[in-house]
């Protein structure tokens, strides 16, 4: 018994010593930052006022004036809105050209790696591309349609269209993601099942539904959830398309955090921003691990 | 000896006669072999220039130069950052107009007094009280030191690309507000030319038209920093600026920047925009504006409590962090030396800061536009804003927070989504609170 306590500890220790790099690591340049953020986000830290750095004399107080900031509360709103559209026609179109273009051909080959560029732009090139199809000046969009006698009014300068005209862009810039991930799951799934429902006489949209949809929804689950927590990070396409406004319409929680922090130096109001956010990813995170992985756990228990 | 060789011995020695203090070292070595100088400034005419004469100052001083030149909002991120740690990245700065009070009252720059007043350091005539008095001023702390020298001074002036349009409609250039929205109203969407666009920063655009119906952003700056957005006169004035975009402006004219303006008037597709001197001169570049024949020029409007021109000054500074503090006020010294100066000028730079450039009739003749003295409007801007005193509420430290809600509320008002009322109100409770959270006692 003893023997066996022993070589168990032994295995123990050497499975910690064998991880002790990587946690090393990953506490140096993940738990170390997020924690500065966290205890930041307890002071009243302000660049021009540097001695209040280690002031905790009211250390929650950056998060009460976030629950009476009604810019912040409107950021969430935005944000919310923003990552929803973009995430469902992300998905949608994604899931739909994969459907499309899930075939052997060249020809389906030479589509699927065009498809491919916007998500290998670098996102700044992706913003400037919407920024000259959004300026009425330059657009080729404007000018298209000026010639068949239609004025459109421009499309970022707009309160009602502003926010909708970078979910456009980002589901343009994203969508690859999710045919990609999808392609690879339509390829992977065998072809007894559908060979049988197909002489067994099942229609096109009945394969799909019982067969496909089942077999890829996992990878669906998974990338719409991260996408949604890649949305929360969009910064590129507000920062050169619309600054946030016209007003505040396009104002997403990241980006307010950033004119706090960076524009007004506030980094304690800045990093209690962050950290909000940070939970935001936390809990998303959390529904990753539940729902993307819960059919291979237990397939795997 | 040949004759080649003795023109270049005598050009060596003229050189070196000309080598100023700043650049000797003893027994003939060059003062600051091995020194690595890191310089930023954000991207314009000027650093260009500097640019591209950069080898001179190395070769004169053996100082290595990394010059950084990044855009403008993407600098003054940088910068902040780096002054604020008083970090080494640094040695020689842009200290941006709207940051110069908080960067020099935080004490993260150098007072530079010590160095001009160095006979070993500063030749005599370098002469500092060449520059503009109101260039200087802005520069200087509260403690009475200099802690910048500058090398643009903008004054703010209008534009109109299509003056021809003005003309044919029997009307002159517009000198009061009324004037201004009864010739929008004639002009505009004439031959498909919208009748005004401006620089969608508001904090800056925005500002001498509040001051000329009688507003200002705060009570008595720079010692009661109280906001004073949503008085009657800042509403009227919030009110008839975001008129003059929305009504007369080009579509998305909300969003369009500073060179998008110009753009547009340089292509002929808006009449009028009210602009820094460096922009609207570009409209008399032969090589890319198309209405070079028909560009007129002007004061800015007044309104009813008067005439308030907008003026900016950028200079150059050293960080306090720095480790090559002598060698970067090297670095100043001859980027803002007589002959650089000069030769800028002759290079045609817009916005010289020495007088004895202003004055000198190499500047003054590239600045004749369609007999328009576009130096002397500026000139003028510059002067009755250095007199006036009111943009002090340019330089306090927080008015960059200001100035992102006057963004904000203007372009609320351009846009339908609040009255002006509504949008000031909501720009003065913002910028309460956001004075409360940096400490400002107000």
């Amino acid at each position: 018994m003893k023997g066996k306590t022993n070589w168990r500890s032994q295995q123990r220790n050497a499975w910690l010593a064998g991880l002790m790099p990587s946690i090393i690591l990953l506490v140096v340049i993940t738990l170390l930052p997020a924690m500065a953020l966290v205890i930041t986000s307890l002071t009243p830290l302000s660049l021009t006022n540097p001695q209040e750095t280690f002031n905790f004399s009211d250390p929650l107080i950056n998060y009460r004036q976030l629950l009476e900031d009604p810019r912040f509360l409107n950021s969430i709103i935005t944000q919310i809105k923003l990552s929803l559209v973009s995430v469902l026609f992300q998905v949608i179109i994604g899931l739909g050209l994969a459907l499309l273009l899930n075939g052997t051909s060249a020809w389906l080959h030479t589509a699927r790696t065009l498809f491919l560029i916007p998500m290998v732009l670098p996102p700044i090139i992706v913003a400037l591309i919407w920024k000259i199809i959004y300026t009425p000046d330059i657009s080729p969009l404007h000018q298209v349609l000026e010639l068949w006698g239609i004025t459109l009014n421009s499309l970022i300068a707009n309160p009602a269209t502003a926010l909708w005209a970078i979910a456009v862009a980002d589901i343009w810039q994203w969508f690859p993601f999710t045919m990609l991930m999808v392609l690879a799951a339509l390829q992977m799934i065998p072809r007894d099942p559908l060979e049988a429902a197909s002489l067994d006489g099942a229609s096109a949209r009945n394969i799909f539904r019982y067969i496909v949809l089942p077999y890829i929804k996992p990878v669906l689950v998974v990338c719409a959830l991260f996408r949604l927590i890649d949305s929360f990070k969009a910064f590129p396409l507000i920062y050169i398309l619309t600054d946030g406004g016209p007003g505040t319409v396009t104002e997403v929680t990241n980006y307010y955090g950033f004119i706090q922090a960076f524009n007004f130096s506030y980094w304690g109001y800045g990093s209690a921003i962050a950290v909000v956010i940070l939970v935001g990813v936390f809990v998303l995170s959390y529904i990753i691990g539940k729902a993307g992985w819960s059919d291979e756990r237990k397939a795997s228990a | 000896m040949q004759r080649r060789d003795l023109l270049k011995a005598m050009a060596a020695f003229g050189v070196y006669a000309m080598v100023p203090s700043f650049a000797r070292g003893a027994n003939g070595a060059k003062k600051y072999d091995g020194v690595t100088l890191n310089v930023s400034t954000f991207s314009t005419a000027y650093p260009t220039l500097l640019r591209q004469w950069l080898p001179e100052f190395e070769a004169l001083t053996g100082a290595k130069v990394n010059f950084d030149t990044p855009a403008f909002p993407v600098y003054n991120q940088r910068a902040d950052l780096e002054l604020s740690t008083k970090g080494s990245a640094y040695d020689v700065v842009n200290v941006t107009f709207i940051y110069t009070s908080r960067w020099i009252n935080s004490g993260w720059l150098t007072p530079l007094d010590e160095f001009i007043a160095n006979p070993n350091l500063t030749s005599a005539e370098w002469d500092v009280h060449d520059f503009l008095a109101g260039g200087l001023g802005p520069e200087t702390g509260r403690d009475g030191k200099l802690y910048g020298i500058p090398w643009v001074v903008e004054g703010m002036i209008s534009g109109a690309s299509r003056f021809d349009l003005v003309t044919q409609a029997g009307l002159k250039y517009p000198d009061t507000t009324d004037d201004l929205v009864k010739v929008f109203q004639a002009v505009n969407k004439k031959e498909r030319v919208a009748a005004y666009v401006t620089d969608s920063h508001y904090g800056w655009t925005f500002i001498p038209y509040l001051q000329a119906f009688g507003g200002n952003v705060f009570r008595n700056p720079p010692d009661d920093l109280f906001p004073t957005l949503d008085t009657p006169e800042a509403i009227a004035a919030a009110d008839y600026f975001a008129r003059l975009i929305r009504e007369f402006g080009p579509n998305g004219g909300l969003t369009y920047t500073a060179d998008q303006s110009t753009q547009a008037l340089k292509l002929g597709r808006v009449n009028f925009s009210d602009s820094s001197q460096p922009y609207l001169a570009q409209l008399g570049d032969p090589a890319s504006s198309r209405t070079l024949k028909t560009v007129n020029f002007g004061q800015l409007v007044q309104g009813p409590a008067g005439r308030f021109p907008g003026m900016a000054v950028h200079a150059l500074g050293i960080p306090a962090g720095s480790k090559n503090k002598e060698a970067a006020w090297a670095f100043i010294q001859w980027a803002l030396s007589k002959q650089t100066t000069q030769r800028a000028v002759q290079a045609g730079y817009g916005s010289p800061t020495r007088r004895s450039d202003i004055d000198s009739q190499a500047y003054r003749s590239k600045q004749i536009i369609n007999g328009v003295d576009l130096a002397q409007l500026s000139l003028s801007a510059i002067e009755r804003a250095a007199q006036g005193g009111y943009m002090k509420y340019r330089t306090v430290d927080v008015y960059p927070q200001v100035d992102q809600q006057l963004n904000k509320a203007i372009a609320l008002i351009i846009s339908g989504q609040l009255s002006a009322k509504q949008a000031m109100q909501q720009a003065q409770t913002a910028s309460i609170a956001d004075l409360k959270r940096s400490g400002a006692k107000i």
